[in-house]
């Protein structure tokens, strides 16, 4: 098994690494330098430098800062109302036009609504990523607190277990795993949101700098940090997906799309 | 039904082995099917009686030995060699309806349009499913979609069918039917069949010629012919002398292969 | 059980009206500034104006067409690029680590990259569109063709299937849960892009215009916008599901 695994990582290197090679090679051959493409090793000298001289490592703080925060209470909400939806089937129905009607909202076309209310800055990005995230925790926490086994609650009631001491002892660790589908997916959720935000608006974090290195047409930069975001979004799906194995085990390999 | 003839066979493997990945399958395979007869093969799992229609479908090449078919050696699938798989489930398209299944034959054999939806409709009026056309697999019992997949073969005008265990994952009764329909097919258009079958019985009722097999590897051990006459009766054959011969004669023999 | 439900139905609407009831109090007593929050019969009155006399109609269909044309580029190329790499096995390991490596990757950090391409124009905001929500659909197609059942490759070979044949009707239905639940997901970013592509490039789309009326706090104006993109959204989504439901009717109960 771990052979096989082998083999087929290795083979997935080729290509990219014929491409960057091929390019390379073409860049130096041809002396063409472009506005628009950079030579493959300009993209490394770029990402060596902005590491650096703390750059690169400022903007990623402060994406990661402002997805944090916004995940804390988006996912923080949505697990109290799924947990209250998720029990008691009347809330979810009562509120279902309300959700309907709000989801499909565009995080992005709420952009102008929250610099109204709070200007540029941490908090009007983190109440955008807090909206985003909110979602997926809600919907998959009201489905993961439905499917807890009817005999767990049973159990529950026969021990005269309180409502609280009912919830937080049996429904959400018995739930946790369906949960933990939602985090991840909110987690994506909020990395896209955070970068889109500061792309169109905010002065912030990884997208601003992106921005900027394209209006300073510093397209190995732009490079640079383009490859810089698909890593740190690439190991912190891997942490959590190691995380979720080491959690739930094998029973909840159900990755979110 | 036409008896086998004496005539050169329609089928025939010579001197077979069979190895996957270092094990031997199959050694010193030789057998011969000739045109219109019923044959069955039984024998304990693991015996190889899969891999023996695999060869004869073309869809596995033998490690020595030659298959060869209507006098030529086998290279691949043949468009009149049909197999029914057991899993009907997996082998049928669920996003065709019955008639679209069927109509996938006509599409690859290049039938003009027109005429399709007439052959469509002849050949699942066959398996008596004429009323089920509009059906998704979905929506039809397991045995209604057994009875689609050999349809579908049916479509392909067969000289060869093949079928692997093509009832053991039905039920009793619906087995039964199958059976009788399966018999009555054959009698109308004198195909050829392969039948492989755990089921004792059901080869003897079945077959012209009852192949048994042994494991480890796998091997042809004897060969019986089936003293009964057709038409067969789910009813009466089971109680003649010469089936419960037959029948203890192979259950003796499959209590002496496992040991 | 029927009745039971559209009652259910009836009362959650009832709520929903409520919070927007509630929200018109709030807003005539002056709880919250209305520069923050308008009242929701003024944002609608600006709606029905901005439709009327403002254009605001050009500017959804300029939003549509960008959503609608960058959604069509990436499905169609997400699964002819799909289909070419998923029919053989061989493309799919060397080709399949590298996609996945650009599957998490925000579609947004392609602004910055394209606009040094095209610049600021409408071109810019397709190729942005195009390209990013292509993944999902290419690699639900990709995905689509390596689970095709091994039972289905020996029908096919018993056949005698060309290759042109097992993708049409083999291959390509097998995969078409996986690549429509692909393009509904494509669909949703190709809106998050447009939108997105208009604040950028200033085109004249909805997105842009919103951005406008913040500026000028015409909130009201503001909100109907997004109410706009709420309703596009929604509809958007429902039409590629009624599509899945259609084109999926064979998987039964």
């Amino acid at each position: 098994m771990t052979t096989r695994l082998r083999r087929v990582d290795l083979r997935g290197i080729v290509v990219p690494a014929v491409v960057v090679v091929g390019a390379e090679i073409a860049a130096r051959v041809t002396h063409y330098h472009s506005s628009s493409l950079p030579w493959p090793s300009e993209v490394v000298t770029a990402a060596g430098a902005a590491l650096i001289d703390g750059s690169m490592l400022r903007a990623t703080g402060q994406t990661l800062l402002a997805a944090f925060g916004g995940l804390m209470i988006g996912a923080s909400l949505g697990l109290v109302f799924g947990t209250v939806m998720g029990l008691f089937l009347i809330v979810e129905r009562l509120a279902e036009v309300t959700i309907e009607a709000l989801r499909p909202i565009p995080s992005v076309a709420l952009i102008p609504i929250a610099l109204l209310i709070f200007g540029l800055g941490y908090a009007m990005e983190i109440s955008l990523i807090a909206k985003t995230s909110f979602w997926p925790v809600l919907l998959l926490t009201i489905a993961a607190v439905r499917g807890v086994k009817p005999r767990l609650l049973e159990v529950a009631r026969l021990l005269r277990m309180g409502l609280a001491a009912r919830i937080v002892k049996v429904v959400i660790p018995a739930a946790l795993p369906g949960i933990f589908v939602g985090f991840r997916i909110a987690v994506g959720a909020a990395l896209v949101v955070a970068v889109t935000v500061e792309i169109a608006a905010n002065p912030l974090g990884l997208g601003y700098a992106m921005m900027r290195a394209q209006e300073a047409l510093r397209p190995d930069l732009v490079f640079a940090y383009l490859f810089w975001i698909g890593i740190i979004g690439w190991l912190i799906n891997g942490l959590l997906s190691v995380a979720q194995r080491r959690l739930f085990g094998g029973a909840s390999r159900a990755a979110p799309p | 039904m036409t008896a086998p003839s004496a005539e050169p066979p329609l089928i025939a493997f010579r001197d077979i082995d069979v190895a996957i990945g270092g094990r031997p399958i199959l050694t010193g395979i030789n057998l011969e099917i000739y045109k219109g007869e019923f044959l069955c093969i039984v024998g304990p799992s693991g015996c190889g009686k899969t891999t023996l229609l695999r060869l004869a479908a073309g869809l596995l090449p033998p490690g020595s030995g030659t298959v060869s078919y209507e006098g030529k050696p086998v290279a691949g699938p043949q468009r009149d060699v049909a197999v029914v798989f057991q899993d009907y489930g997996d082998a049928l398209l669920p996003w065709r309806t019955a008639a679209g299944n069927i109509a996938l034959v006509y599409e690859t054999m290049g039938t003009p349009r027109a005429e399709r939806a007439e052959r469509i409709a002849a050949v699942l009026a066959r398996v008596g499913l004429a009323e089920h056309a509009d059906k998704y697999p979905s929506q039809l019992s397991g045995g209604m979609q057994q009875r689609l997949q050999i349809a579908r073969c049916l479509a392909q005008e067969p000289k060869l069918l093949l079928m692997d265990e093509p009832f053991g994952a039905l039920d009793a009764i619906t087995r039964q039917d199958l059976q009788d329909q399966v018999l009555k097919i054959v009698a109308d258009s004198g195909t050829t069949v392969c039948f492989v079958t755990h089921d004792l019985e059901e080869a003897i009722y079945l077959g012209h010629r009852v192949v048994a097999m042994k494991p480890h590897p796998g091997r042809i051990a004897a060969t019986y012919d089936v003293d009964l006459p057709y038409p067969r009766d789910q009813q009466t054959t089971p109680e003649q002398p010469a089936f419960m011969q037959l029948r203890r004669t192979l259950l003796e023999f499959i209590r002496g292969a496992e040991t | 059980m029927m009745p039971r439900r559209a009652l259910l139905l009836l009362a959650s609407a009832i709520v929903a009206a409520l919070i927007v009831a509630l929200w018109q109090l709030v807003s005539n007593l002056h709880l919250v500034s209305p520069i923050f929050l308008p009242p929701p019969d003024r944002a609608w009155a600006a709606l029905l104006f901005d439709i009327d006399r403002g254009g605001l109609g050009g500017r959804v269909l300029l939003t549509l067409q960008h959503m609608f044309f960058g959604w069509l580029l990436a499905s169609f190329g997400g699964i002819l690029i799909g289909s070419a790499i998923g029919i053989s096995a061989t493309a799919r390991a060397y080709l399949a680590p590298t996609l996945e490596f650009f599957r998490p990757l925000p579609a947004s950090a392609l602004f910055p990259v394209l606009i040094a391409f095209f610049g600021l124009t409408e071109n810019m905001v397709l190729a942005v569109i195009g390209f990013g929500a292509l993944w999902p659909t290419l690699l639900a197609t990709i995905n689509g063709f390596a689970t095709v059942k091994p039972r289905l490759y020996e029908v096919a070979r018993l056949m005698r299937l060309s290759r042109r044949q097992f993708i049409l009707t083999i291959a390509l239905p097998n995969a078409m849960p996986e690549i429509l639940a692909g393009m509904r997901l494509s669909l949703t970013i190709a809106l998050i892009l447009s939108v997105t592509g208009e604040i950028l490039s200033g085109s004249p789309g909805l997105g842009h215009w919103i951005m406008l009326q913040a500026r000028s706090f015409r909130t009201p104006d503001l909100f109907a916008g997004v109410l706009l993109f709420g309703l596009i959204g929604y509809a958007s989504v429902q039409l590629v599901s009624l599509l899945e439901f259609w084109l999926l009717r064979w998987r039964g109960r």
